[in-house]
């Protein structure tokens, strides 16, 4: 059926080859034909087509206004690719999103991974607590956007607290300086997707097997000796998976950082995914997004391919 | 993982209560620290303008009042002095049924495909390996990567600022979930069942739909409301690709947002309105939430 | 207390309603193998469990070389616990397997190796020793769940059913191995089993234990002359023991146990079994292998009550067969030589050895 029935994760860069549609019997045959069909042709309209056409873009010089329709533009080769790579602000972007996403997802995992073992035991009113403890994921980012925005305020709460508890002379100008305007993204994205490790490592704990603990219990190993060699090896795979997810997820961070900082001062918080849509949707520079976007996809997925590795030789 | 250690003693009874104690006060501080921000928004959303930024800031407006509310929806009223501020904007009416048009529809398009696609990779193993995770690469792109290309395409296909060309959109965004997650409730139902109405004579279309489907009935709507969250919060998309006509909830917040002029109140309280509905939805999938956001890769 | 090596005193374990066990006592000699014995359910393993410290009793004292236990935690018991599933690290090679013990402790690194190395060589795990747990078959994880407890000297060994994943033939290979093993390191074992054969072959004492008591303590030979409840004789011996009920009967000086038409003339003890008879009805308990056709009991000199059956089935076996009798509707087992001749509907008279007859009230002892 699939020519290239390729067994590596992930997807391959450039988009290969598009599985086969089992033709014409009707019947078994049929019916299984035509089930993915809308999803396929979801996929060739909404990833395949645009794939290419992004290609294309990157590899002519276009912008809308020069009026002209896209499919004239003249021919520039890889020359919007060598701009993305010798553009400063490109590389800053690309830098200081790797940067939050590294200490937001740290940050997730040590916290979550702390809550998943805090419960363990059973507490009063656990049930309530893990519910609330959802609500954060589930917000539109904008509304946390919103929230934070609000929180950090000259006049908010977050300062009022600093003053009042911490005994500061006046309240931090959170947006004012980039270190400190980068924190308050980390902290509302921190926020938001904590719930996500804590949920997957609680139920990655739960479901490990007690019989070894017990077996490490006798064997006379510490409840920390039995959390580093055998509780922790034993969520790794789990934890990957975790960790990838997020890592993704957190590269595109786009609504938090437009909502809260516009991407400011400055440039100084913009995110890739904020710079790209700058580049293609307020200057125009259609042409340059494009290359950018590409060159993006590509790092993207072979990394990805890299990082799951790890999980293909676990049976 | 409970492990009763419950000795005797009075000493050490004393101490697994001050423990229980202590677990749940910890309990207590994290659910604080999680709902302070929502409060926040809250207690903006229903003060009086003058209050937004006083300081010191309080939790409870001392003049409490739902004018905010209001002006979302009737820019014009001059209602507790809000309104003179923002005037010039729109009602927010236009955003939220977008929105509620939007969203559900595009959820039920990707729900059923993905249904109908995750049947066949579950059943048949259509795509072999390759093309189920193939999917997954349109969650693992920056959707900005997308919106470049897209937006020329639409434009051709004059799709811009339509309901229908970000229904399509969402729809495609979101299969790779509906795929992951119906595959995996699917995965769940045992083959004999269907193997069994196969030998009495039923087609697969019937087997489909009369037996698998109330089987995963369950899994559907877990689905179609994890669905729905991600279509109704959607931000990028809608901004680049709306303007007058089809512009959603999550934009319009951004319009209260920014540089020009500082609403708070209305912000806030617009933001609350566009929560309602995901924090419901997201209440009644609390179980699935982890399966949805790993592609059923975890299962809890 | 003790010079006993473990004692349990007054063990109960509850959980929630459901007592698991209920007033245990038990000593333990140093140097023995001691089996608990019972069906599914009836305590055993949550005794083991509570000896390892897995497990608080609910009341109740363990000790161990005389000191009281209960506190201390499983880390500090210094007891080798063998799962039924072996529980192994199964993201660890043998070797961290093997060495985990040690390295908890702190043992220098030289250490280690050298008694991974010696316990991988006497357990012929060397070869596979850089193999990951998970791709071991099955007599490779036992061995490496032994060694990884025997490597750091415990004071005493308990195995929860290690060899219920064994197929018979190999089982029976494993239980000669570990009671060799047991013998030459001269340690203490406690040996869960549910599988009375097992317990009857392995161990020095057993302990009988049903819905959470203890039934009954003795040498394996003990429990299969002298079973002191209907319980343990109907558990233990392959077949079974067979039970009729039968009826005392007094008359004048003369007793009589009696069913249908058969009776057997038990004057001559027949205070010792009013001593022990609560009601009237009795159980009559003889083994198969005590069911003697009337030749043999007559060359043997054994005269008593002669009881015709009608056999059913024979089930030849290696070394013997089962024959299955109706004595008018009861069933009754016998075993006899492979060269008796026998086959179905053939009418056999047989008697009951006198010296191997037990006798049951409902419920208690027995009485010849």
């Amino acid at each position: 059926m699939a020519s290239r029935v390729d067994r590596r994760l992930g997807g391959g860069g450039k988009k290969p080859l598009f599985p086969r549609l089992v033709r014409g019997i009707k019947g078994e045959g049929f019916f299984r034909g035509i089930l993915p069909m809308p999803m396929q042709l979801l996929l060739w309209f909404l990833l395949i087509i645009p794939t290419l056409i992004v290609l294309y873009l990157s590899l002519v010089a276009w912008e809308p206004r020069m009026g002209t329709d896209w499919w004239q533009a003249p021919f520039a080769w890889f020359r919007n690719y060598g701009y993305v790579l010798s553009d400063v602000r490109f590389w800053q972007a690309i830098v200081r999103t790797i940067g939050v996403v590294g200490v937001a997802v740290a940050l997730e995992f040590s916290i979550g991974l702390g809550l998943a073992l805090f419960f363990q035991r059973d507490f009063f009113g656990k049930r309530l607590f893990t519910s609330v403890i959802l609500y954060p994921m589930m917000l539109p980012w904008v509304v946390v956007g919103l929230a934070f925005y609000l929180v950090f305020l000259e006049k908010g709460p977050v300062n009022y607290m600093l003053i009042h508890f911490l005994g500061l002379k006046t309240g931090v100008a959170w947006y004012h300086y980039p270190a400190l305007a980068l924190s308050t993204i980390i902290l509302a994205d921190v926020w938001q997707w904590t719930p996500f490790m804590f949920l997957i490592l609680y139920s990655g704990l739960g479901a490990l097997p007690r019989d070894p603990v017990e077996a490490a219990l006798t064997l006379g190993a510490s409840r920390w000796q039995i959390f580093r060699f055998i509780t922790m090896p034993m969520l790794k795979q789990v934890i990957i998976i975790a960790l990838i997810i997020r890592g993704l997820e957190a590269f595109k961070i786009f609504d938090l950082v437009f909502i809260m900082t516009g991407g400011g001062p400055g440039t100084a918080t913009e995110s890739i995914s904020l710079y790209i849509y700058r580049l293609g949707f307020v200057y125009g520079q259609l042409s340059y997004a494009a290359a950018m976007a590409v060159l993006i996809l590509v790092s993207i997925s072979i990394i990805t391919r890299l990082a799951v590795r790890p999980l293909e030789y676990e049976a | 993982m409970n492990e009763e250690r419950s000795r005797e003693g009075r000493s050490k009874r004393f101490m697994t209560l001050l423990g229980q104690a202590s677990r749940w006060l910890g309990a207590l501080a994290i659910c604080l620290v999680i709902l302070l921000p929502v409060v926040w928004v809250l207690s903006i959303s229903f003060k009086p303008p003058q209050e937004w930024l006083a300081y010191p800031p309080t939790i409870i407006p001392v003049e409490a009042t739902s004018s905010n509310y209001i002006v979302l929806f009737q820019p014009g009223n001059p209602v507790g002095g809000v309104a003179t501020m923002v005037s010039s904007a729109e009602p927010v009416t236009k955003a939220l049924i977008n929105s509620l048009l939007i969203a559900p529809v595009a959820t039920a398009a990707s729900v059923t495909i993905g249904f109908l696609a995750a049947y066949a990779v579950s059943r048949y193993r259509v795509g072999g390996t390759f093309m189920p995770f193939f999917t997954l690469t349109t969650r693992m792109f920056p959707p900005v990567a997308f919106a470049v290309p897209l937006l020329v395409y639409y434009r051709t296909l004059g799709l811009i600022d339509t309901r229908l060309g970000l229904i399509l959109m969402y729809t495609g965004f979101t299969v790779a979930f509906s795929l992951w997650m119906m595959k995996g409730f699917i995965d769940g139902v045992p083959r004999h069942i269907e193997e069994a109405a196969v030998l009495d004579g039923a087609s697969p279309w019937r087997v489909l739909f009369t037996i698998t489907l109330p089987l995963v009935r369950g899994g559907l709507a877990a689905t179609a409301l994890f669905v729905f969250i991600l279509n109704w919060t959607e931000f990028l998309f809608a901004l680049v690709f709306t303007s007058r006509e089809a512009i959603t909830i999550p934009v319009q917040v951004s319009h209260y947002v920014g540089a020009v002029g500082r609403f708070y109140g209305p912000q806030a309280a617009l933001g609350v309105v566009a929560s309602i509905p995901v924090v419901v939805a997201g209440y009644l999938i609390q179980r699935h939430l982890v399966t949805g956001f790993t592609f059923g890769l975890v299962r809890e | 207390m003790g010079e006993s090596f473990i004692v349990l005193k007054g063990l109960r374990k509850e959980f929630g309603e459901l007592v698991a066990v209920e007033d245990l006592d038990l000593e333990v000699q140093e140097g023995e193998f001691l089996c608990f014995l019972g069906p599914s359910g009836c305590g055993k393993t949550t005794t083991l469990r509570m000896i390892a410290g897995l497990e608080m009793p609910t009341s109740g004292d363990i000790f161990l070389r005389g000191e009281r236990i209960n506190d201390l935690p499983p880390q500090r018991r210094n007891v080798g616990f063998v799962f039924q599933n072996y529980a192994l690290f199964w993201h660890m090679t043998v070797r961290g397997n093997l060495a985990f013990g040690l390295m908890v402790r702190g043992a220098p690194r030289s250490e280690i190796e050298r008694e991974v190395s010696e316990m991988a060589r006497w357990l012929e795990l060397e070869d596979l020793l850089e193999t990951k747990a998970s791709r071991l078959d099955l007599s490779a994880m036992q061995r490496v769940a032994l060694g990884r407890t025997l490597i750091t000297r415990p004071q005493v060994l308990l195995l929860d059913e290690p060899l219920n994943n064994f197929r018979p033939g190999l089982r029976e290979i494993m239980r000669g191995d570990l009671k060799r093993l047991q013998k030459q390191l001269g340690s203490t074992m406690i040996y869960v089993t549910h599988d009375q054969e097992e317990a009857m072959t392995m161990g020095d004492r057993i302990l009988v234990m049903s819905a959470g008591r203890k039934v009954q303590l003795a040498s394996p030979r003990d429990l299969y002359r002298q079973p002191n409840t209907l319980f343990v004789a109907g558990f233990i011996g392959r077949p079974p023991m067979n039970l009729l009920e039968v009826i005392y009967e007094r008359e004048g000086d003369r007793a009589f146990l009696r069913k249908g038409e058969l009776a057997w003339d038990v004057t001559p003890v027949r205070t010792t079994i009013e001593g022990g008879l609560r009601g009237e009805k009795v159980v009559l308990g003889v083994r198969p292998e005590h069911v003697l056709p009337v030749e043999e009991a007559r060359r043997r000199g054994l005269e008593d009550t002669v009881v015709r059956g009608k056999v059913d089935l024979v089930q030849p076996l290696a070394r013997k067969k089962i024959v299955d009798l109706f004595i008018d509707d009861t069933l009754i087992k016998m075993v006899v030589a492979s060269d008796f001749p026998v086959a179905k509907d053939d009418q056999v008279e047989v008697v009951f050895h006198p010296l191997e007859t037990h006798l049951f009230d409902k419920e208690t002892e027995r009485a010849i």
